[in-house]
């Protein structure tokens, strides 16, 4: 009976179980930690976004492997975890990002736009019947309080930071921890970003896997495969 | 250019302003007089901008109603931005074109639309009934007529870009000369594959 009752707690993702979690919600939250992790490291004037695409085979085109979205023309997005889920919300990020210029004839803020998705995933933890997203995102970029970086959880809770990771174990956000300091230019911040990459995974990445864009103040901008080399 | 719409609605919309788009051998020279009249009658605005950027490497004229213009103008770019983020590339011009003129059947607005993209430079007259027509050469406004009888004498399909801008300005010159509802200057837009150049200046001597 007893593990009966247990078992209702995480099935249901809007039931509570009695000291107050939501399973389905940590669910996700593991969904996520399984998933090739993602980094972003705010930097004087911009953001770099780095992620190793984990092909499936040789085979598959590893251009085919998106883990980092350009958003708007400043905006860039990282993904980690369930790869369906996380391409909704990055197309829901876009349309949004629309939305707001049509509206008020400006860009959206990092913030705003981060906030606006937290809504989004946070709706599906207590909708009946629904799923929560299996996905944890990082928003960046540089709007017109300088250079932001939030990251949003499957709970739908926004936070802003200088530098973290989604995906992966919490190495990475340890070695951000101890090697990131204020004043870093662009060239550091993407040496650092990678660096914090390669102690979150196992493999070796190559420059075919590797991902890594900077979103500043003239737009978003992916590293071609020689600069890719050099980071690592 | 008309920034009211009268009784007669959008026939009364399209009696302002004269704009010409036109092809050359490396990109698209787009050109508009700047005055805002109301019904052709009253000079309402004498610096209206009437090239809009809505793409890397596209741009639009417009005439017809200001406001119906200005909301279609704030959908394209939106429309433009989005496919460009989601598929990685700018849209071609002829993709903005059919968004273009199915954004304005209904509305009283025409649009000279010119571009450049991997087909080379292109232009388009989009009308208010969502016609969508690909041409060398466009005019719209109360002042194309008189337009098109310099583009008709002075088209040059391989001609410079340089020597389009001169063909577009003598075209908006010569409406600005003798239709009432255009004129007060020249606003002139280079389109290339390196971005799109706009210039005003009441002395349209000052932009070509």
């Amino acid at each position: 009976m007893q593990g009966h009752e247990q078992t209702a707690y995480d099935r249901g993702v809007t039931v509570f179980s009695p000291d107050g979690r939501l399973y389905q919600v940590e669910y996700a939250r593991e969904a996520v930690e399984r998933g090739a992790p993602a980094v972003g490291v705010a930097y004087d004037g911009g953001v770099v976004l780095a992620a190793n695409g984990r092909r499936r085979s040789p085979l598959q085109d590893p251009d085919s492997v998106e883990k980092l979205h350009a958003v708007d023309d400043r905006i860039g997005i990282a993904t980690a975890g369930h790869v369906a889920d996380a391409r909704r919300l990055v197309d829901r990020a876009r349309v949004r990002a629309q939305e707001e210029r049509l509206r008020y004839g400006e860009p959206t803020t990092v913030e705003a736009l981060a906030k606006a998705l937290a809504d989004l995933v946070q709706e599906t933890t207590q909708t009946g019947g629904s799923r929560p997203f299996g996905a944890a995102l990082l928003v960046a970029g540089v709007d017109d309080r300088g250079p932001s970086l939030y990251q949003v959880d499957p709970s739908g809770t926004p936070s802003g930071w200088r530098a973290t990771a989604v995906g992966g174990d919490g190495a990475l956000v340890s070695h951000l921890e101890r090697r990131y300091e204020d004043g870093l230019d662009e060239a550091a911040a993407a040496e650092l970003a990678v660096d914090a990459l390669r102690e979150g995974t196992e493999a070796d990445s190559t420059p075919t896997d590797l991902d890594v864009t900077r979103i500043d103040a003239a737009g978003y901008r992916v590293y071609d495969e020689d600069e890719r080399r050099g980071l690592l | 250019m008309a920034n009211r719409t009268t009784a007669d609605g959008a026939r009364a919309a399209k009696t302002g302003t004269t704009t010409v788009g036109l092809a050359a051998a490396d990109g698209v020279v787009l050109a508009a007089d700047r005055r805002a009249s109301l019904g052709g009658g009253f000079v309402a605005n004498k610096d209206v901008s009437k090239i809009e950027q809505v793409g890397p490497s596209a741009a639009v004229t417009i005439s017809g109603s200001v406001g119906a213009a200005q909301a279609l103008v704030r959908r394209l770019r939106a429309e433009a931005s989005l496919y460009e983020n989601r598929r990685g590339r700018p849209m071609s011009v002829s993709a903005l074109a059919t968004a273009a003129g199915d954004a304005l059947r209904g509305h009283p607005v025409w649009l000279v639309l010119g571009g450049v993209d991997d087909g080379g430079p292109r232009v388009y007259e989009l009308d208010g009934g969502g016609g969508v027509l690909a041409d060398d050469y466009a005019a719209t406004g109360s002042g194309m007529q008189l337009a098109y009888g310099v583009l008709e004498r002075r088209y040059d399909p391989d001609g410079s870009l340089d020597d389009a801008a001169a063909t577009a300005a003598a075209a908006v010159d010569a409406a600005s000369e003798r239709d009432t509802a255009s004129g007060n200057g020249l606003t002139l837009a280079r389109v290339t594959v390196e971005g799109v150049d706009v210039r005003t200046s009441a002395d349209p001597a000052e932009v070509t």
